[in-house]
């Protein structure tokens, strides 16, 4: 200060000089305490942050709901190391486990909360398919009506001979000891070519769309007939109330038979097929041998 | 002397005890007041039919008036993706926008509104024993009311004050304290069980068993118990009282009709109107016309309505690319001039019908999956779709099928908004709606404010919901 007094006071006027004093005060006064400014009060609301998820239909996706008080500015902190400055994001989990969310909620006085939670996420049940019961599935009941269609122009609502000549196993897989009865098909009924005594069977069903099915049944077919004998099941894409037209429809998967072991030789033929949209599938089965073939034990149950 | 002395401390001890009962609070005897009105059950009965009085609210253009049920849809349906302002104006137009202030007077009568229905239920109840052999019957009503008030209360509000006895304005201590979720939902299934049992199905704008049983599977499914549900609502359509009416139309112009379970009653003209059915039309009440359709839900009808549609709504014949309900037509009538007084319409206010517990057994077997084939469940799915006229078999039900079965089933009767909360997809749907609409949900406006009103009455100990 000497040095300032003696040497510089005459150049500079003083208004100047303790300009510079207060200035340097003030910025000392600042740093030593630590009051607010004149008029200004203290944050009475600090931001408090809360959020919860919630679920969607995608299992591994979540809605945030955002439920912080007092407070302007979100950073959200998710698994993985990303983040989001949205007010309520989604997102997307990688698999199902147990992660933690952070939600800092702060304000424009720059005060801040922080809150987190477990989020578990699980995947969802699948709740089981459809478990169709094919009516008469053994043939044990003499009566075809669970088989016959509603009309057939120009063809026979009789679905198939009758016989005693079926598979020794019962429906639920046990030895019966003997034969049991069965469907036939013969010369005079088979479908091909078409005439106006071929026997058709069809049972309609509804079963879960989209998920898989097998279609399942036991065939024999007599010896001494053509190479190409054969019985045929397959699955329709719907219900039909009239022969042609379940005749016109395409199948959605169909089931010959492949061997001919002979009278009372039964083999057993299963195909996995998927559902179609509307549920609506029909059995629809056939012979097309010069000989007897017979058809016995048809299933109709759920891949998994 | 000693005896005299004696003699003058007995006579004292006399004068003093008769002083003690009512000398300085002598019972009213000029006039009625209420804690000495209620003596038998004819007048108890009068404080029952008070209640549905306190439901169907005051139809008036007053602001201080507790307008309870005629502006409901205000609150739910115009804050789902079903409905909104005609133009968009004045503090109704928050809802649409979701932009609802905590000063906002629509949510402030409501409110009002449903806690006077409640103080109205608390009042027959704290006055059963004059009631004789009624009791029981009056008790069930009462606490259906009670249950049902705190219902839509508690979804609207969330965290309530529970106020379970009359409290005067004094009373400040129940009136602001907030209670839990939870306690109020214990208080809603414990008054709708005893509603439930002390109840038969003689009423359907008063209080019966089925509505109660109804109502209570709707609480037990916002809770999560589903199979309590399945087996309240199999007791509601096993019941033989109820079903569907094969004209869809019917089941809105054919009051007391076989399809309604609980419906708050009015009739045309008196005291006992309502003035929605006007302000749901183009400038014929108040407003300029609220509760109009959205585009949103009118592609929904195009997608699954069948024939509903042209019975849910249509277009104002004045504003071609405007659509109005059209379930609660004036009196029934559809077009103007009106025979009677529009703005004092006798419409009733169905609250449950056989259709929507219909969807609600659907829901209660699929039990929070996306998806179920049971074949109980496709039943009544089937049922409330036939008599849409969509015949095609039903072979699955998915949690989107539902949501929308039920949304154009039951358009404008105040559902939507609380069918997306409780099966957990309000903030899914809203935000989704709300971005293309260009408005501003967020999560927190699924919830209402508290009315500052309130609030304010409180000197803060009320706390405001997040959001707000």
């Amino acid at each position: 200060m000497k040095i300032l007094n003696n040497n510089t006071l005459k150049s500079m006027n003083l208004p100047f000089v303790l300009l510079v004093n207060f200035l340097l005060l003030g910025a000392v006064s600042c740093e030593k305490f630590e009051l607010p400014e004149a008029g200004s009060i203290e944050d009475l609301t600090p931001p408090s942050a809360n959020f919860s998820a919630v679920g969607t239909e995608d299992y591994l996706t979540y809605n945030f709901s955002n439920t912080s008080k007092s407070a302007t500015d979100y950073v959200w902190t998710f698994p993985g190391g990303s983040s989001s400055t949205a007010n309520e994001p989604s997102f997307t989990f990688p698999s199902v486990g147990t992660y933690t969310v952070a939600l800092e909620a702060s304000d424009k006085n720059l005060l801040s909360d922080t809150y987190s939670a477990q989020i578990t996420v699980v995947e969802p049940p699948i709740p089981p398919a459809i478990a169709p019961e094919v009516i008469n599935g053994d043939f044990a009941d003499s009566s075809y009506d669970a088989w016959k269609i509603a009309s057939f122009t120009g063809g026979t609502r009789n679905p198939y001979n009758g016989s005693s000549d079926g598979e020794n196993l019962n429906y639920d897989g046990s030895d019966n000891g003997s034969k049991t009865a069965g469907a036939k098909w013969t010369n005079g009924t088979k479908a091909i070519p078409l005439t106006s005594s071929s026997r058709f069977a069809y049972q309609a069903h509804t079963i879960s769309p989209g998920r898989d099915y097998f279609i399942e049944y036991s065939y024999a077919v007599k010896t001494g007939g053509a190479d190409t004998d054969r019985v045929v099941v397959s699955i329709l894409p719907g219900h039909y109330s009239e022969g042609q037209d379940a005749l016109a429809a395409t199948p959605i998967v169909e089931v010959p038979s492949t061997a001919i072991l002979g009278k009372g030789n039964f083999t057993l033929a299963k195909e996995r097929f998927t559902a179609p949209e509307s549920g609506l599938i029909a059995i629809w089965m056939y012979g097309v041998s010069t000989v007897d073939s017979y058809i016995d034990n048809v299933k109709l149950y759920p891949a998994d | 002397m000693k005896q005299l002395q004696i003699l003058t401390l007995v006579l004292l001890g006399a004068f003093v005890s008769s002083c003690e009962e009512d000398y300085l609070e002598p019972a009213l005897t000029s006039a009625i007041n209420g804690s000495n009105f209620y003596s038998n059950a004819e007048q108890v009965e009068s404080a029952v039919i008070n209640m549905y009085d306190g439901l169907q609210g005051v139809n008036s253009s007053s602001g201080n008036d507790n307008h309870a049920t005629q502006i409901e849809f205000y609150i739910t349906e115009m804050r789902s993706d079903n409905t909104r302002t005609k133009s968009s104006e004045g503090e109704a137009a928050q809802f649409e926008s979701y932009d609802v202030q905590a000063t906002n007077g629509i949510v402030e009568d409501y409110y009002r509104s449903f806690y006077n229905v409640i103080f109205r239920a608390n009042t027959v109840l704290a006055n059963l024993s004059a009631a004789g052999s009624s009791a029981d019957q009056f008790e069930g009503e009462a606490k259906f009311v009670r249950a049902y008030a705190n219902f839509n209360l508690v979804r609207l509000y969330g965290a309530i004050p529970l106020v379970t006895e009359p409290i005067s304005p004094l009373n400040t201590e129940v009136a602001y304290t907030r209670a839990s979720v939870a306690d109020v939902y214990a208080l809603i299934v414990s008054d709708l069980t005893t509603a439930a049992a002390n109840l038969n199905n003689d009423y359907r704008t008063r209080a019966s068993r089925s509505a109660a049983q109804a109502l209570l599977a709707k609480v037990h499914l916002t809770l999560g118990n589903y199979a309590d549900a399945r087996s309240l609502l199999e007791a509601v359509v096993t019941s033989g009282g109820y079903s569907l009416e094969s004209n869809f139309s019917d089941v809105f112009y054919d009051e007391g009709n076989s399809e309604t379970i609980f419906a708050i009653g009015y009739s045309p003209g008196g005291l006992d109107s309502q003035n929605f059915s006007a302000e749901w039309l183009n400038a014929v009440g108040r407003t300029a016309g609220v509760n109009y359709v959205t585009a949103d839900v009118r592609a929904a009808f195009e997608d699954f309505g069948g024939n509903r549609s042209a019975v849910s709504f249509r277009q104002d014949a004045s504003q071609p690319n405007q659509y109005q309900v059209a379930k609660y037509f004036p009196n029934g009538e559809l077009d103007a001039p009106y025979v009677a007084d529009p703005t004092k319409a006798g419409n009733d206010w169905i609250v449950l019908r056989l259709a929507d517990v219909l969807l609600l057994h659907v829901e209660s077997i699929m039990a929070g999956a996306n998806e179920t084939i049971d074949p109980a469940a496709l039943a009544s799915f089937q049922a409330v779709r036939d008599r849409a006229g969509l015949t095609t078999p039903v072979t699955i039900v998915t949690k989107d099928l539902l949501l929308n079965e039920r949304r154009v089933e039951l358009a404008f009767e105040n559902h939507r908004l609380f069918d997306l909360m409780r099966l957990g997809v309000a903030q899914d749907v809203l935000s989704a709606f709300s971005t293309a609409n260009g408005y501003g949900f967020t999560s927190t406006d699924i919830l209402l404010p508290i009315p500052q009103r309130e609030i304010g009455l409180s000197l803060g100990a009320l706390t405001q919901n997040p959001g707000y």
